[in-house]
């Protein structure tokens, strides 16, 4: 019997080696062929109006093109791309935002994109009312037939006067704003979902990038549109593989099966540093990472004793020692790279002065508390459970002894959600590219968030930020959130750590890759 | 025999309600709310309230079975709430994969633990037997993770033997699926190029796999080969003046399979647990990876959808397993 099942493998052995020998994988990747690997396991759907999650994301920012757009890292000043002009009219009782659209814009389908096509995409995502259609219904205050074709090529959107024509041009760079056709959308139709069962992995867009297929924990592969209104891309297919494992990415890339790889740990990202064919690079993102001290658990209601905390933190020794070049110390609620980002970075560990502060708050000889950390790694790398035990072993310093719970972040949510935590560790970022998509979540608590979750009811500060939101005098408005920051900074009940970067590993040869912190890159820059 | 076949999957119909029962209930008293990982952190109140009404969600945890089983009893698993698609489709775009690999790891055991354990006993305690031993005690100890990742370490990525992660290179296109298992699909579509592609990308995630399950078939196969060869039929068949080479493939090796067929039985279930492991390191698009995802999101439809998947599996496995003894013990007989 053994002798007969010997007989049965050989030819299966020597097919394998046959195949091991003449490998078409080994062969460099092509010239017009971008290889790029991730982790994409968050990736649940490609349509404009549902995806949110961030590899999706990145793929539909390639796929389907944005009235207006930032470039590159700037996040302060929407660029012009389906619309080539707009303005913002006072109507007394609303705004009234209207867009000129480029002339002979056609979708990858041929049709051509018209002001009906930007009325459809926007109804529909409110309509569809999925997970990104509150920054229309709710930042931006919209409803369906709020969006009107004044002509072919002009549309108006009429916003009520309490939401910010700055964030919702800030949101309609988003994937949320992408135009899918509209005859090409609803000629796949089932039921009355408009489409979205089909754009779940199909485009019907007008970007530099179609959807040629995906295939869920494997791959998504893009190809150029012949359509494309812009500059012809470089790459005419990019192949977007899910290789959750950073080591092998790592493997990947240096052995050159992949061109950029983008989950690399610190460790991995210098040492591909040092190869001769690799080179790395930094992208910045708009996430923070903080950790969250619940006004609703005594001593932790006492406004010097948050201060104190926050003094005793070594913040430059988790920059440099934990993330090692991952991120960088910010301690104000607006990240570097939007509007009325707070430079100002006040806290160092100073034992002597938190003692002092915790005397002041009549708690000298210390007391006990709970830190809720998430399991795995934090943006930047590092596990959250080493920033955990960094921030226990400063805390302890000065008295305060904390107890790390580390959980399964869903578990950890609930309890943080329902105003059950002491002190968390987290992270958070905007939903859109402006300031408002942090100051309302960290200062307003009837905005139901992360103010909420702390009981931090601050009347006159999430006033102050509702007011800077609407504001059009830019002046005016980096003063208010510069006053707004300070505030939070001293009297919140949040330790902000750090802004996480991300390192890419590249190929020597990729050229134009550039990281947009609210998280894609824009492949049709890309060269190699 | 009949109604023995009949009884045993009867009794799969037994196994799977109380699988069922466990897993549900189980997984709907796990603290965590699966609503805030589906949605994420920033959804708004109203979002969450109805997203746990469109899954039912709201509802008691008790009613939540009922509508569930019959859904099931109807051939609907449910939607997934991660992926939110209907947990059916996902299985079927998972399991071949699991099913190909799997499959390779099992051939694996036999074609080469059921060989290594016969030349182990038959030559017991020489060098042989010790090189045998010694790889049998290693496979039996060390983590899949850990020699998944020295195996693409050693085979991909120094030495470039071997692809890397992944069941079939990125620029080759997938044949046509039919069965959407890969090796089949390109030998229907005679393809021969994928074949061998997807063949050399098969072999080191189906040793990683399969060599724990090699390890112990070639253990379990030494030590019944040991006690079948001292045997006193045994002897008389040498004493008859058969060849060792009959009297070890065609006396004692037969009588050596039951224990073993019951070890590559039980083995099946390591495969299970282990192809968890294996297809994240190997970038395997899988059950395994599937359910872990679906796991870590609380997704309670996946996660029953996979458990039942299991649940069905493993008996069957088990009854052919059994059904197996008949043709290696004649004395076998099931009434």
């Amino acid at each position: 019997m053994a002798i007969r099942m010997m007989r049965m493998a050989l030819p299966i052995v020597i097919v394998a080696l046959v195949a091991s020998f003449n490998q078409p994988g080994r062969a460099a990747v092509p010239r017009d062929t971008l290889v790029y690997v991730k982790d994409i396991s968050d990736m649940i759907s490609l349509d404009p109006a549902v995806v949110y999650e961030f590899s999706g994301v990145e793929v539909a920012q390639n796929v389907y093109d944005t009235l207006v757009q930032f470039e590159g890292e700037d996040l302060t000043t929407p660029k012009p791309r389906l619309a080539t002009s707009w303005t913002i009219q006072d109507a007394g009782a609303s705004w009234k935002l209207t867009f000129k659209l480029r002339p002979g814009v056609k979708f990858s389908t041929g049709r051509p994109l018209t002001a009906k096509s930007v009325v459809f995409s926007f109804d529909r995502a409110i309509a569809l009312n999925k997970s990104p259609a509150f920054l229309f219904r709710e930042i931006a205050g919209m409803k369906e037939g709020d969006t009107k074709a004044l002509s072919d090529d002009t549309v108006e959107v009429t916003l009520p006067k309490s939401s910010s024509p700055q964030a919702f041009l800030s949101i309609l760079t988003f994937t949320i704003g992408g135009i899918v056709d509209p005859d090409e959308a609803m000629a796949h139709q089932s039921g009355s979902d408009r489409g979205e069962a089909w754009l779940r992995n199909h485009s019907a867009a007008a970007g530099p990038y179609m959807v040629e297929r995906w295939d869920p924990e494997s791959q998504v592969v893009l190809v150029a549109n012949p359509n494309y209104w812009g500059k012809k891309p470089a790459l005419s297919r990019i192949i977007i593989r899910h290789i959750a494992e950073s080591s092998n990415q790592k493997f990947l890339l240096e052995n050159g099966d992949a061109d950029i790889a983008s989950n690399l740990t610190p460790e991995q990202a210098r040492d591909a540093a040092t190869k001769p064919n690799l080179k790395v690079q930094t992208g910045k993102s708009l996430q923070l990472v903080y950790m969250a001290m619940n006004i609703g658990q005594k001593p932790l209601d006492n406004v010097r004793v948050r201060e104190a905390i926050r003094s005793a933190i070594d913040y430059d020794g988790i920059v440099r020692d934990l993330l090692r070049g991952t991120g960088k110390k910010i301690q104000t609620i607006i990240p570097e790279g939007l509007f009325g980002y707070n430079s100002n970075t006040p806290f160092q560990a100073d034992p002597t002065r938190a003692k002092s502060l915790l005397s002041e708050g009549g708690v000298a000889s210390g007391f006990s508390v709970e830190l809720m950390v998430p399991t795995g790694p934090a943006p930047g790398g590092v596990k959250w459970s080493d920033i955990g035990a960094k921030i226990q072993s400063d805390l302890a310093k000065i008295g305060i002894k904390v107890d790390l719970r580390e959980i399964a972040q869903a578990q950890l949510l609930a309890i943080y959600r329902a105003q059950r935590a002491q002190m968390t560790l987290i992270l958070w970022g905007p939903d859109f590219p402006d300031p408002d998509g942090n100051v309302g979540p960290f200062t307003d608590y009837g905005a139901n968030s992360i103010a909420f979750r702390n009981l931090y009811k601050d009347d006159r500060l999430a006033q102050l930020g509702r007011q800077a939101a609407v504001e059009r005098d830019a002046a005016k408005r980096k003063e208010m959130y510069r006053d707004l920051t300070e505030r939070v900074l001293h009297q919140g009940p949040y330790v902000i750590l750090y802004q996480p970067t991300i390192p890419f590993g590249l190929q020597k040869n990729v050229t134009g890759f550039v990281w947009s912190p609210i998280g894609w890159a824009d492949f049709s820059k890309v060269a190699k | 025999m009949g109604r023995y076949i009949v009884r045993r999957v009867l009794f799969i119909g037994v196994v799977l309600f109380g699988v069922s029962v466990l897993t549900f209930f189980v997984s709907h008293i796990v603290p965590g709310d699966p609503v805030v990982v589906a949605l994420g952190e920033h959804a708004r109140e109203d979002q969450i309230r109805d997203f746990r009404h469109k899954y039912g969600l709201d509802r008691p945890v008790v009613v939540q079975y009922v509508i569930y089983m019959n859904g099931l009893f109807h051939g609907d698993l449910g939607i997934s709430i991660r992926t939110r698609r209907p947990v059916l489709d996902d299985l079927r775009d998972f399991f071949p994969a699991t099913a190909e690999l799997a499959s390779a790891a099992w051939a694996t055991a036999f074609v080469i633990g059921i060989p290594a354990g016969v030349l182990s006993a038959v030559y017991k305690d020489r060098l042989l037997d010790h090189v045998v031993r010694i790889v049998a005690l290693v496979g039996a100890s060390v983590p899949i993770f850990w020699l998944g990742l020295v195996m693409l370490g050693v085979f991909y990525y120094r030495l470039r033997w071997l692809p890397g992660p992944g069941r079939l290179d990125v620029f080759l296109a997938q044949p046509h699926a039919v069965t959407r298992l890969l090796l089949v699909d390109s030998v229907i579509a005679g393809d021969w190029s994928t074949l061998a592609n997807a063949t050399a990308h098969l072999i080191l995630p189906a040793l990683a796999l399969g060599y724990f399950s090699t390890a112990l078939v070639a253990r379990m196969t030494r030590s019944a080969m040991l006690e079948v060869l001292g045997q006193d039929y045994v002897r008389t068949a040498y004493a008859k003046g058969l060849t060792a080479r009959r009297v070890v493939l065609l006396h004692a090796l037969k009588n050596a399979m039951i224990p073993t067929l019951t070890i590559i039985g039980i083995s099946f279930g390591s495969l299970l647990s282990g192809a968890v492991l294996t297809e994240t390191i190997f970038a395997w698009p899988g059950l395994g990876r599937y359910a872990t995802a679906s796991a870590v999101s609380l997704d309670f439809p996946a996660v029953m959808g996979v458990t039942l998947l299991a649940a069905v599996i493993y008996p069957i496995v088990n009854l052919v397993v059994d059904l197996a003894y008949l043709f290696f013990d004649p004395r076998v007989r099931y009434a």
